[in-house]
């Protein structure tokens, strides 16, 4: 337990930080030498914006929480959380916070989730089931992650407020690691919320509590939890402001880089890391706004995307339709993390945690959805939508034919549901999906030529 | 037929409402003079365009559901309530009475998922009596709470017909087909005229210890719905019936325990490892206690998510009381909760030596050429593996908790 906790440590203050530094130094000489020889791999001509240069940040960011969770069991208590979950209760027990939705986002991006899957459909785990649930499970039983290795669990923390696919999926992984396995399940609001709901999930939080005490065997001061509350609030509006930069024109980012950043307010929300990382984000997007320096080369037509991204498919989609003038200024899934967290009062803890968590998007009707969409095309000024149809998620996908329709009649926003998976390449027929953005394209260009 | 019987009820002062699957509190309901007519897709194909509304990746209950109600279908009854069941019945419960599809009212009953807690115990009653003034609104007249110990001790009576059906299964002079025929015509009967037909079924019934009466072979069978219901036709014809069930629909809804109030934690779980002991009514004063303790100590199912160790316990313990030579797992295509299950239920009763068959389906209207043939491949290998000797846990002599495997291996056709 000491050395790994020495281990920890030294990995987390010193090991990892000089790493990144030399990282860093290297990548700097390296685009030194190219600019001065002029040698190096041709850089095709994109059709994007200068690169934000916070990404470097955000990639040493997320190496170093990846690199720290290497060492992390043994020596602090761990929790494998869903995305959803108010992790604030658990910050103030130390536990290290692992996130297998972002990892498997990360193993989306790789390419990796048919392999990771297939360990497990051999199980019997069919392959309709959510892909990161199915990618996750094949990453614990292969060991095989990008990530080098994934710290082992003390308590698996879910919370029902995105689905109830993560209890199914957190429940089989309370089985192979033979750890307990804590609940937080978020009645669905239907218009609103009602008192007995909230209780609920106010007597989990309560509950909560104790667990995280008795598994992390650290007991928490009422003002620690205020403290974390206060970052998280804090975290939650500069994500926030980061995203509202999308309603300049032209915008200074695009709906994919924001996806990329999105890790840290997932997995890191409650610290002061993620906030000190996305104040860095904030100064460089204000600048960029402020300076016209766009996401895209030539921003013609602003779209919203619904539901996750397609994350093996994240470049060439945003080329595709980058080179066409197409941005994605705002995404309905990178504003969940702005806009429940807002409702967090550190002065009332559970209260404001219950509030906030039970009232994330996936958690209420498709009237609410709506609301939030129109406002969104509204404040964003975007002419047009893609709604993509994740057959491995339902709960966020059931409705879209309806609101597709309905951002037609009462906006007059273009839609194109586009069918595809978040994580699995076998469940997107790219060509056909490409085709079908082509057309979804030129439709805005017969009624409005440019 | 079931127009028929929701008017004669309405007309006799009484309201109906369509209820969505699995779980609600249907003794509630008949306090209130509320007939529940259950909603299972229903199965076939799509009554109705409106199942375009939902992607082809959502189950078949709940774009048939939608495109049923979408089309008027149900417009005989007076309003519609949706269990929490899934995330797929979450959305339609917003999807329909909020975008279009059903314009009368609608109630949602919300069950608590994972482990009895006292959070989510508190939360039971709150749901029940918020539900229940939200019915009251319906039908004009509060619940009494007479009316609802009336109700939870008929809903006793019917459930302890309903297990000695089903337990004695292999005594009892019926077909697969009429036995099921019979238990879902409790999906929307009301409840007094079902407990005369159950009562008349259980005459039926040989006498505890005689010979049993069904001689093919015995099987369990687990899954969601009995749809398409020619699938016992073809477990028939393949020469195997039904002698354990634990459909969600069926099996799973059965209440093994008496209805008290005062039981402590312990009691319970005690009582919910010998889910053989017949139901025993006993008194109650508060009958909301008993409602309570209902939703907990149904048998274990995935759309609740159970507790998996305790699912599967659950289910070897049925399959070796009921003797049976091997297991079918038939769940709906694109069904989280029972897909989720399925890879343990696999592992479990493969280590147990038990012969499989896993079918998927979409509330088809027949099963699949193919589907036909593997049952036929199935039977045949359960009965070749019982002339082989071969007794899988269900063969043993052990009662509920002993029997040990006796070296036969199974398989999976
Ligand atoms: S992708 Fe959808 S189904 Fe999968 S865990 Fe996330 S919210 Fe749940
Ligand atoms: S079949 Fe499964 S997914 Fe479909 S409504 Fe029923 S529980 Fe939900």
């Amino acid at each position: 337990m000491i050395t790994r906790r020495v281990q920890y440590e030294l990995i987390a203050r010193a090991a990892g930080p000089l790493l990144m530094t030399i990282n860093r130094w290297q990548g700097d000489l390296k685009r030194a030498v190219r600019r001065v020889t002029g040698r190096g791999p041709a850089r095709k001509a994109a059709p994007f914006g200068p690169p934000l240069e916070s990404t470097r940040k955000l990639k040493d960011l997320m190496t170093m929480h990846y690199l720290t969770g290497r060492y992390a069991d043994g020596a602090v208590p761990v929790a494998w959380v869903t995305s959803g979950f108010p992790v604030e209760i658990l910050r103030p027990s130390g536990f290290f916070t692992v996130y297998p939705e972002n990892h498997g986002a990360v193993c989306a991006v790789r390419r990796m989730v048919p392999e990771l899957s297939e360990a497990v459909e051999k199980q019997g785990y069919s392959r309709d089931l959510c892909a990161y649930a199915r990618c996750d499970l094949g990453s614990v039983v292969t060991g095989k992650t990008p990530a080098g290795r994934l710290p082992r669990p003390d308590l698996l923390a879910c919370c029902t407020n995105i689905c109830q696919t993560v209890l199914y999926w957190y429940r089989a992984l309370a089985e192979h690691f033979k750890v307990p396995l804590v609940l937080v399940d978020t009645p669905f609001v239907y218009g609103e919320a009602k008192p007995h709901h909230l209780q609920y999930v106010r007597d989990q939080l309560h509950e909560l509590r104790t667990v995280a005490e008795r598994v992390s065997g650290n007991h928490v001061a009422p003002e620690e939890l205020e403290e974390i509350l206060k970052v998280s609030l804090a975290g939650t509006r500069l994500w926030d402001a980061c995203l509202k930069t999308g309603r300049t024109k032209p915008s200074p980012w695009t709906g994919f880089d924001s996806f990329i950043h999105l890790a840290p307010i997932v997995s890191m929300r409650g610290t002061e890391e993620c906030n000190a990382y996305y104040r860095i984000l904030l100064d460089e997007l204000q600048d960029r706004a402020r300076r016209g320096v766009p996401g895209i080369a030539n921003e013609r037509v602003r779209l919203l995307w619904d539901n996750l991204p397609i994350w093996f498919n994240l470049r060439e989609l945003a080329t595709l339709l980058a080179e066409h003038g197409f941005n994605f200024v705002c995404t309905t899934y990178t504003n969940a993390w702005a806009e429940a967290g807002g409702l967090i009062d550190p002065a009332d803890p559970e209260g404001s945690a219950t509030r906030a968590y039970i009232h994330v998007i996936l958690n209420r009707d498709l009237p609410n959805k709506l609301r939030t969409m129109k406002r969104m095309c509204t404040e964003y000024d975007v002419q047009g939508a893609i709604l993509h149809s994740d057959r491995s998620c339902k709960p966020y996908s059931i409705g879209q034919i309806d609101l597709k329709d309905r951002l037609a009649q009462e906006l007059g926003i273009k839609a194109l549901i586009l069918e595809a998976c978040h994580a699995d390449q076998r469940a997107y027929a790219s060509e056909q999906g490409e085709m079908r953005i082509r057309a979804f394209m030129e439709s805005f260009d017969q009624a409005t030529p440019s | 037929m079931r127009r028929a019987i929701i008017r004669e009820q309405q007309a006799r002062g009484r309201k109906a409402v369509a209820v969505l699957p699995v779980h609600y509190p249907k003794p509630l309901l008949t306090a209130m003079d509320i007939l529940a007519v259950e909603l299972w897709g229903p199965p076939g194909p799509p009554r109705g365009p409106d199942a375009g509304r939902l992607q082809a990746y959502v189950c078949a209950v709940a774009r048939n559901a939608l495109a049923f109600l979408a089309a008027g279908h149900a417009d005989v009854v007076d309003g519609v309530l949706f269990p929490h069941t899934c995330d797929s019945i979450q959305g339609l419960a917003t999807l329909a009475p909020d975008f279009g599809g059903w314009g009368k009212p609608c109630f949602r009953y919300i069950q608590p998922k994972g482990e009895e807690r006292p959070s989510s115990r508190a939360f039971v009653r709150a749901e029940l009596e918020s539900l229940a003034a939200e019915l009251a609104v319906l039908t004009g007249k509060s619940l009494e709470t007479a009316a609802l110990r009336r109700a939870l001790e008929l809903h006793t009576e019917i459930d302890r017909l309903r297990a000695a059906l089903l337990d004695g299964r292999a005594r009892l002079a019926m077909t697969d087909r009429e036995l099921y025929g019979l238990l879902r015509r409790g999906e929307f009967l009301w409840p007094e005229d079902h407990l005369q037909e159950l009562k008349a079924a259980t005459g039926r019934l040989a006498a505890e210890g005689s010979a049993p009466v069904q001689t093919d072979l015995p099987i369990m069978i687990t899954g969601y719905v009995p749809e398409p219901m020619t699938l016992f036709d073809h477990l028939r014809a393949a020469g195997a019936y039904v002698a354990a069930d634990d459909y969600a629909g069926i099996g799973r809804r059965v209440l093994r325990v008496p209805v008290g109030e005062d039981d402590v934690v312990s009691e319970r779980s005690e009582r919910s490892a010998r889910p053989e002991a017949p139901p025993r009514p006993r008194p109650v004063s508060d009958p909301f206690v008993a409602l309570v303790r209902q939703s907990f100590e149904a048998p274990p199912c995935s759309t609740r998510s159970a507790n998996q160790d305790r699912r599967l316990e659950y289910l070897v313990g049925l399959y070796r009381r009921s003797r049976c030579a091997g297991l079918v797992v038939h769940v709906p295509k694109f069904c989280e909760p029972e897909l989720f299950d399925v890879p343990a239920i696999r592992a479990r009763f493969a280590a147990e030596g038990v012969p499989l068959l896993y079918l998927e389906g979409e509330l088809e209207a027949d099963l699949s050429a193919q589907a036909q043939t593997r049952i036929d491949a199935f039977c045949e290998m359960v009965a070749a593996q019982r002339r082989r000797g071969g007794r899988a846990a269900g063969g043993t002599r052990g009662g509920a908790t002993g029997g040990t495997r006796s070296g036969a291996t199974g398989g999976e056709a």
